[in-house]
């Protein structure tokens, strides 16, 4: 009886040494076998089933994989005095696992220096260049003619192709800061600057422009339809003009020419016995005698001597 | 990480059956009656053992859902991936299974988020748009602001890279989305950005966003970038508005300008034909009236001619005596006479009404 209980006593035991000295590393981790303190052998790199010495030795973890690194939202004035925030982020990964251990211990250790490292080469690149550099790229291109007629007053030195261009700067960040990276055991992958913003008393300010710019382009357009009425208004007017003058000269030629032609009839007919004409037109010009003429006759007239005659018969 | 606490379990379990006989292992060596102690454990272990086979046999099986595949790893070690459907693994947490929705296409929002709640109570979708300033506001290529929203729709191409190439995929994504739109906006001036450049602007935004992917090598395939609201500033908004009014306003200045041009020509060249056609009237009239003025004339002539002499009286006496009854008054007048004679008419009403006639005249 006591025999099977040591037994299982001797088996629990070995259950629990074997498992103390089994390691398993996942895919995503490699690990460092210490003891004491001190690292013994090559970093585990290869996921699986490992083994160490049970109880004196303990493995250190740490993430194969590549990292996300998120820095604080900083406050940098650039080249030309804007005040802007940058956020900025970058991908990282513990290429030299004894090397990272030994530097700085774990990943929160990293992080700090992280943050430092990255900040102060953000805030240097940035504070030495033009917000326009940081912004554009270098394969900026505005093509002038292509824009919208809003913006046909902008100014073309305002738009400018970049030196660097934001690419560029990124890359000199990336540069700058894997100088650092070796003595950390830490390879950067990539830098970017994931936000970039006016503060905000400065973004009030640039949208009161925006604002004051989006009025005066209003009132152009006001303006111009205005000007174009008026040209219009004007068109018409000397149409109008031309029109009614036109048709004018052409009513006082037909009229003076039927007027010409009148009179030749009338010279031609009349012509042949102006004396008679005289008399005819007199005795027509008596028929538009009404109640309201007053005529006076000439005692010698012959109409009157008539009279007489007749009354003196 | 889970493997690692699956060991720790096990571990208690057993240093736990361990404990537990410890003791009364001790009471067995010194207690006067031998073998009950390991008679009353009998249970314990029975049940243990029992306990072993029962987790043995519930982690020994798996299912992935249709739109799933799952990671398999052994030791922490990957060795597979499986189909959906009942799959069968090591038990003990030898085997650890992950499942990724490999199938199903993925979404992350920017500048808003989708509000489930709501769209749970009355089936439309909602968004809110605020408390997410800082994801949408960017720079344009002018340095003006701009509130850009956008969605990128992505799916997990390959789970193996997706779980084991990067910490954490998604958050890179996120970031990257971010950081890749702000630099393609920024590299466009802002009234291209508002306007013509959308379409541009989400296919640059994928090409750049998937191919930092690939370069990450995280399994991720961005499928779309699709911009949603992109608008200037809520407080610059109302500007641009009034530039859109006063761009109508032109339009409808100009076309009034041209309808009161369209109204008014028409009519001024119906009116110029109107008086040129009245001119040719009345040419034509008067000519028509020389004519006939003249051939009578000519008429009268001819028979004035075969005798001139009583013609002429005839026709200044029939004139006369037609004009004079309807002539208001008439009077004589004498050479050396300072006052005109008036020549009495013998029908009185005749002369009464004459001397009415010529009070009223004057």
């Amino acid at each position: 009886m006591n025999k099977l209980l040591i037994a299982a006593v001797a088996l629990l035991v070995i259950v629990f040494v074997g498992i103390n000295a089994a390691t398993v590393i996942d895919q995503s981790e490699q690990g460092i076998v210490v003891q004491f303190g001190e690292p013994v052998g090559e970093v585990i790199t290869e996921p699986g089933l490992h083994w160490k010495t049970p109880f004196i030795q303990e493995v250190r973890r740490f993430d194969k994989r590549l990292l996300a690194w998120d820095g604080d939202v900083s406050q940098i004035p650039t080249l030309g005095r804007e005040f802007v925030v940058v956020d900025t982020t970058a991908r990282w990964r513990i290429t030299d696992a004894l090397q990272f251990l030994r530097s700085v211990r774990d990943e929160t250790g990293a992080r700090t220096r992280l943050d430092d490292i990255i900040d102060s080469v953000v805030r240097d690149i940035v504070s030495g260049t033009d917000l326009e550099e940081i912004v554009r790229s270098a394969d900026w291109q505005v093509d002038i003619d292509a824009l919208p007629e809003e913006e046909v007053s902008i100014d073309q030195a305002d738009l400018k192709k970049p030196k660097k261009g934001r690419a560029k700067l990124e890359a000199e960040m990336l540069a700058a800061a894997s100088q650092q990276m070796p003595d950390l055991g830490i390879e950067l992958v990539d830098v970017r600057i994931k936000r970039i913003n006016y503060i905000d008393s400065v973004r009030t300010q640039v949208e009161n422009r925006m604002i004051a710019e989006r009025q005066s382009i209003a009132e152009r357009f006001r303006s111009e339809g205005q000007g174009r009425s008026q040209e219009i208004l004007g068109e018409m007017d000397r149409k109008l003009r031309r029109i009614r003058s036109e048709a004018d000269r052409k009513a006082q030629e037909i009229i003076g020419k039927a007027d010409a032609e009148a009179t030749r009839i009338y010279g031609e007919s009349y012509g042949k016995d102006p004396e008679f004409y005289a008399f005819f037109e007199t005795l027509a010009s008596y028929k538009a005698i009404d109640e309201n003429t007053t005529l006076l006759l000439d005692a010698d007239s012959d109409f009157y001597r008539y009279l007489q005659s007749t009354r003196g018969r | 990480m889970a493997g690692r606490r699956k060991n720790w379990l096990e571990s208690v379990l057993t240093g736990k059956g361990w404990q537990e006989q410890g003791p009364s292992g001790g009471n067995s060596a010194g207690g006067p009656d031998g073998g009950s102690p390991f008679e009353m454990m009998k249970p314990a272990v029975l049940g243990f053992i029992l306990l072993i086979i029962a987790w043995g046999g519930f982690s020994s099986f798996y299912t992935v859902q249709p739109e799933e595949r799952a990671v398999v790893k052994r030791f922490g070690q990957v060795i597979g991936i499986t189909d959906p459907g009942l799959n069968f693994k090591i038990p003990f947490g030898i085997d650890q299974v992950q499942r990724v929705a490999t199938e199903r296409v993925l979404k992350q929002e920017f500048g808003f988020r989708t509000d489930q709640r709501q769209r749970a109570s009355d089936g439309r979708t909602r968004y809110t748009g605020q408390g997410q300033p800082d994801e949408s506001l960017m720079l344009t290529g002018d340095l003006n602001v701009i509130d850009v929203e956008w969605v990128v729709q992505y799916r997990i191409a390959d789970p193996i890279k997706y779980l084991y190439a990067m910490r954490e995929p998604e958050r890179t994504l996120h970031d990257i989305s971010e950081s890749v739109m702000r630099r393609v906006v920024g590299n466009r001036i802002g009234s291209d950005v508002l306007t013509v450049g959308r379409v541009e602007i989400s296919a640059a935004a994928r090409e750049e966003i998937q191919s930092a992917m690939v370069r990450y090598d995280n399994g991720i395939h961005v499928i779309t970038v699709e911009l949603q609201d992109v608008v200037p500033p809520q407080r610059v908004q109302p500007a641009f508005n009034e530039v859109n009014e006063a761009r109508q306003e032109r339009e409808r200045t100009i076309n009034e300008a041209t309808k009161r041009q369209n109204q008014s020509i028409p009519r001024a060249e119906g009116e110029a034909l109107r008086i040129v056609s009245q001119a040719e009237g009345y040419a034509s009239e008067r000519v028509n009236r020389a004519l006939g003025e003249t051939s009578r004339f000519d008429a009268v002539l001819t028979e004035y001619r075969r005798a001139p002499e009583v013609t002429r009286s005839r026709l200044y006496l029939e004139t006369l005596k037609d004009a004079l009854p309807r002539a208001g008054a008439v009077y004589v007048m004498r050479d050396g006479q300072t006052a005109p004679l008036p020549l009495l008419n013998l029908g009185n009403q005749n002369a009464q009404k004459a001397a009415d006639k010529k009070e009223k005249g004057q």
